[in-house]
């Protein structure tokens, strides 16, 4: 392909969407965990960066324009919409996909640091859906316990995610992202390189 | 009038021989059926690419020379300007679709040209009626078979109705009756005037579509026939282009599809079958029917009360599309659970698990059997004590010494297919399974194949292999099992045998 | 019953949107059901009966289970279980019958059709419509792996956490960038991505049962919304 053309082509719309659905899945097979105990919904932070790096760092080498990043966190905020994750988070969603392809453009989608920042910042995504616990801690706690769940589970989910630890949540979230960047940049290296691939 | 003007052509993929291209110069007249055929590797994919412009403007590499295609200079092209002037079927009918609908699949490439609706509808029905699509209409792409899927790949390509229409081995997915269709649906177009060229191994179908015959080797146009002088090639030499076979013998072709008469023949040293009874279907809804008998009958997706397999023999698995090949070796060799079937050998019965254990498959698609980072570890994950020796040995004797350190996915299929055998053997399985090996392969390919299932069977492994690939059975095969509805039809000595 | 995809889309906003906010009386709860019947109804006039019944019965069994048997003061661990179970299902199901429902009654070409007519630009549109292709892809492909890897009897990756993902992800990714790369380049050269504006040959109109639909679901929304946060 062209690959002066800084637009982007349906080739890249296609890997967009191909990628987006890996990603998906994946957060989707570790993301049912959720429901076991509250304390795993505060670690989605460390498992789901460290689970979704390696199909991510994937993309990252196919990605060489401004857009396919975002695009990516377009349509997880659509499907995480679809999904009855609620609207508050999308637009924070997309935020932090924006954010991320930032970051990588300014290592033209090169760099390797770029590319690990990059990452962590995407995966900021992961917190965005915590937002509604937060922003509608007092109504949605008496709606959670109304509608049928015990009070030690709803004490339980406060205590993992609340105006105090949504920081640390963060931070964690950006850390393990870079962590798993790392971790699935290895992996591409190991088997994607190696097989002549990227 | 030339339509399709190469002009010394030279190219090389980015990062890899294979497939470059050397010294190219083809012109193709308007309503010519050109066949290009010869090894893989050989450049054929790549001419197929040139001309509808996936190279340059998709698969990246260093080119040279000039194309020129119905008046557009292919370079300065781009992709979607091509779109209803050439159509390209590719190989794999399971990645080509877009659309999950068979119907929606074909007005895709109309649609995204921006054509008036109505003139789409016109189209979709006179090609439906043209390849008598009717009863694959309206269905998911994820319910057809390969044979099914290659034709709408066929329709959705027509409806855009291109002048030259190019077949990237269309068939090597596809069993005896799906390629006689696509032979069908060949001949058509050509009644139609269309300029089409095939690149493919299989070659019998098209010997009377044909007007020409380009052999390549190593990037080089380095033969030419016409159709006649094809057809009137000598099977001696047939084989020294190591080209598969033009004129396929009758009694094969009844073998491959399963007519042959019902027979068993008796066998001497066997692995016994028992009550092997499965179906895909499941009723009623929530409570999933587990338990098969024989009295289900026709809800029977197999049906095998009890067979003989010959032992240490290579046996041909045979029989149409869809009639329960591949579920015979997954329940075989015990990937369906709910398959209650026993197989006794030397005396021991194997149920259930255990199954897994005395069996073993290699799958049509072995980039799903692949895990690791390198031909030896593949080896070693597959052997329960791990032995280096033995693992280097396996490797030597299937020349894939020299690729010991080499990821698998960086193999080319011949050599993937051989690393899945290798890993085979060292599972130290007494039973080893083959779902069509050697499908798209070419000549040579599929003799190695030939050969190291006859290693495999002199070394005392029972090979049950399913293919309907007629060489491979002419090649290698001791007898020819064949099914019908998932039943037995029948099990005899392969006449055609020409090891011995 | 044919619905128009736009009418659909609505139901998937409508569904979510009520999905989220929880019910805390009877008529909210009611309101919520009746949300959650429709899609299962509508998979029963698209002769999808086996799903529409298992959807149905997951969500009852649910139900009741969190009503009748856990409450506030339930603790422990098998009802954290429990609740865990009741919890994906009453909170996520009702969205995830009417996705289901969409993305199975939904044909691509409608889709694309559908965004167009919302004004979506087509680069979105392909994405989201690859992503629907994607789905079934995925499963496919991921139980050949499965299969192949219960074959070589690595399931549990000789019991290292790590290589059970790592044989799991590797072949899927592979395969996925295999036939993506197939799928573009077919795609590509049947024009899409071309410059002039894609037609269809599916002409989207919304029909009494999409008004009738729609006026209820909205009805449902804003009475839903009345009574939760105003009365």
């Amino acid at each position: 392909m062209d690959n002066k053309s800084k637009k982007l082509k349906a080739k890249d719309f296609i890997t967009v969407g191909i990628f987006a659905a890996i990603l998906f899945a994946v957060e989707f097979a570790f993301g049912m965990l959720g429901y076991i105990h509250p304390f795993i919904v505060a670690s989605y932070v460390i498992i789901l960066p460290l689970a979704s790096g390696i199909p991510m760092m994937l993309f990252y080498t196919k990605v060489e324009k401004f857009g396919m990043i975002t695009i990516v966190s377009i349509l997880m905020a659509i499907i995480m919409f679809v999904g009855g994750m609620g609207y508050l988070g999308a637009p924070l969603i997309i935020l932090s996909g924006l954010a991320a392809d930032f970051i990588a453009k300014s290592g033209n989608y090169k760099s390797s640091k770029k590319t690990v920042l990059s990452f962590g910042v995407f995966n900021l995504w992961i917190c965005a859906n915590y937002f509604p616990i937060l922003v509608t801690a007092e109504s949605y706690r008496q709606d959670l316990i109304d509608g049928g769940y015990s009070a030690e589970y709803v004490n339980n989910l406060f205590a993992a995610i609340n105006v105090k630890t949504i920081g640390i949540l963060v931070v964690l979230c950006f850390v393990f992202g870079c962590i798993g960047a790392v971790i699935g940049k290895a992996v591409v290296k190991k088997h994607f390189e190696k097989a002549g691939i990227v | 009038m030339s339509i399709v003007e190469l002009e010394n052509i030279i190219f090389q993929y980015k990062g890899s021989k294979d497939g470059s291209l050397n010294n190219i110069n083809l012109n193709v007249e308007k309503g010519q059926t050109v066949l290009l055929c010869g090894a893989s590797g050989s450049g054929k994919t790549s001419i197929i690419r040139l001309i509808n412009g996936l190279i340059p403007h998709y698969y990246s590499g260093e080119l040279e020379g000039e194309i020129r295609v119905a008046g557009h200079d292919i370079k300065k092209t781009e992709l979607h300007e091509l779109a209803g002037t050439v159509g390209t079927v590719f190989q794999n009918p399971r990645s080509q679709f877009f659309s999950v609908d068979t119907d929606g699949e074909i007005v895709f490439g109309p649609e995204n040209i921006g054509l008036d609706p109505k003139e789409i509808k016109a189209r979709l029905n006179d090609i439906v009626v043209e390849m008598n699509l009717d009863e694959i209409l309206g269905r998911s792409i994820f319910d057809l078979s390969g044979g099914q899927k290659q034709r709408i790949a066929c329709a959705s390509v027509a409806a855009l109705l291109p002048e030259i229409i190019l077949l990237d081995e269309p068939s090597s997915n596809l069993d005896f009756d799906s390629i006689e269709l696509l032979r069908g649906i060949i001949m058509e177009w050509k009644r139609q005037g269309k300029t089409i060229i095939i690149s493919e191994h299989r070659l019998w179908y098209l010997k009377d579509a044909v007007d020409r015959v380009i052999y390549m080797e190593n990037g080089k146009m380095a033969r030419e026939w016409t159709g006649e002088e094809f057809v009137a090639l000598s099977e001696d030499e047939v084989k020294s282009y190591k080209l598969r076979p033009i004129v396929l013998e009758e009694e094969l072709i009844r073998d491959i599809r399963g007519e042959s008469k019902a027979s068993l023949c008796s066998v001497e040293d066997a692995i016994e079958l028992k009550d092997f009874y499965f179906s895909y279907k499941k009723h009623p809804y929530i409570f999933l029917k587990k338990h098969f008998k024989e009295s289900d009958g026709d809800f029977l997706n197999l049906n095998i009360q009890s067979l003989s397999i010959p032992k240490g023999k290579i046996t041909g698995l045979v029989g149409p599309n869809g009639t329960g090949k591949s579920t015979f070796l997954r329940c075989l060799c015990g990937l369906e659970h709910d398959c209650r079937g026993k197989i006794i050998s030397d005396g021991k019965i194997y149920k259930g698990r255990d199954r897994l254990k005395i069996c073993y498959m290699v799958m049509q698609d072995v980039n799903h059997q692949l895990f690791t980072d390198s031909v030896k570890s593949e080896v070693m994950l597959s052997m329960k004590d791990k032995d280096e020796a033995r693992c280097d040995e396996i490797l030597e004797s299937l020349g894939l010494a020299d690729y010991k350190d080499t990821h698998p996915m960086a193999l080319s299929g011949g050599q993937k297919q051989r690393v899945a055998i290798a890993s085979a053997i060292a599972s130290d399985a007494e039973i080893l399974l083959f779902d069509e090996p050697t499908s798209g392969l070419d000549y040579s390919h599929m003799e190695k194949v030939s050969e190291l299932l006859q290693q495999l069977a002199s070394s005392g492994a029972s090979v049950i292999v399913s293919t309907h690939d007629p060489e491979l059975i002419s090649e290698c095969c001791d007898y020819v099992l064949g099914l019908n509805h998932g039943k037995v039809v029948y099990l005899k000595e392969n006449s055609k045998q020409q090891r011995r | 019953m044919k619905l128009d995809p736009r009418t659909k889309l609505f139901m998937v906003f409508v569904v979510s949107l009520v999905a989220m906010m929880s019910a805390t009386t009877p008529l909210l709860w009611g309101i919520r059901l009746t949300i959650t019947i429709i899609p299962i109804i509508l998979l029963v006039t698209e002769k999808k009966y086996a799903s529409a019944l298992r959807f149905f019965l997951a969500y009852a069994i649910a139900f009741v289970l969190a009503f009748y048997f856990l409450s506030e003061k339930s603790e422990g661990i098998i009802s954290s279980l429990l609740i865990g179970y009741c919890g994906i299902v009453v909170q996520f199901m009702p969205a995830m019958i009417t996705a289901w429902y969409v993305i199975r009654t939904t044909k691509i070409g409608e889709f694309m059709s559908c965004m167009q007519k919302m004004h979506i630009p087509d680069g979105i549109a392909v994405s989201l419509a690859v992503v629907m292709r994607f789905f079934p892809t995925i499963r496919e492909e991921y139980s050949s792996i499965n299969d192949a890897m219960r074959m070589r009897g690595v399931m549990l990756g000789g019991g290292n956490v790590l290589r059970m993902f790592e044989f799991r992800m590797i072949p899927l990714l592979f395969s996925c960038v295999n036939i993506g790369e197939e799928l573009s380049a077919a795609a590509i050269t049947r024009g899409l991505g071309g410059d002039t504006k894609r037609s269809s040959v599916i002409e989207l109109k919304l029909g009494f049962a999409d008004y009738l639909l729609m006026t209820f679901l909205t009805a449902a929304t804003v009475i839903f919304v009345m009574y939760k946060y105003f009365l």
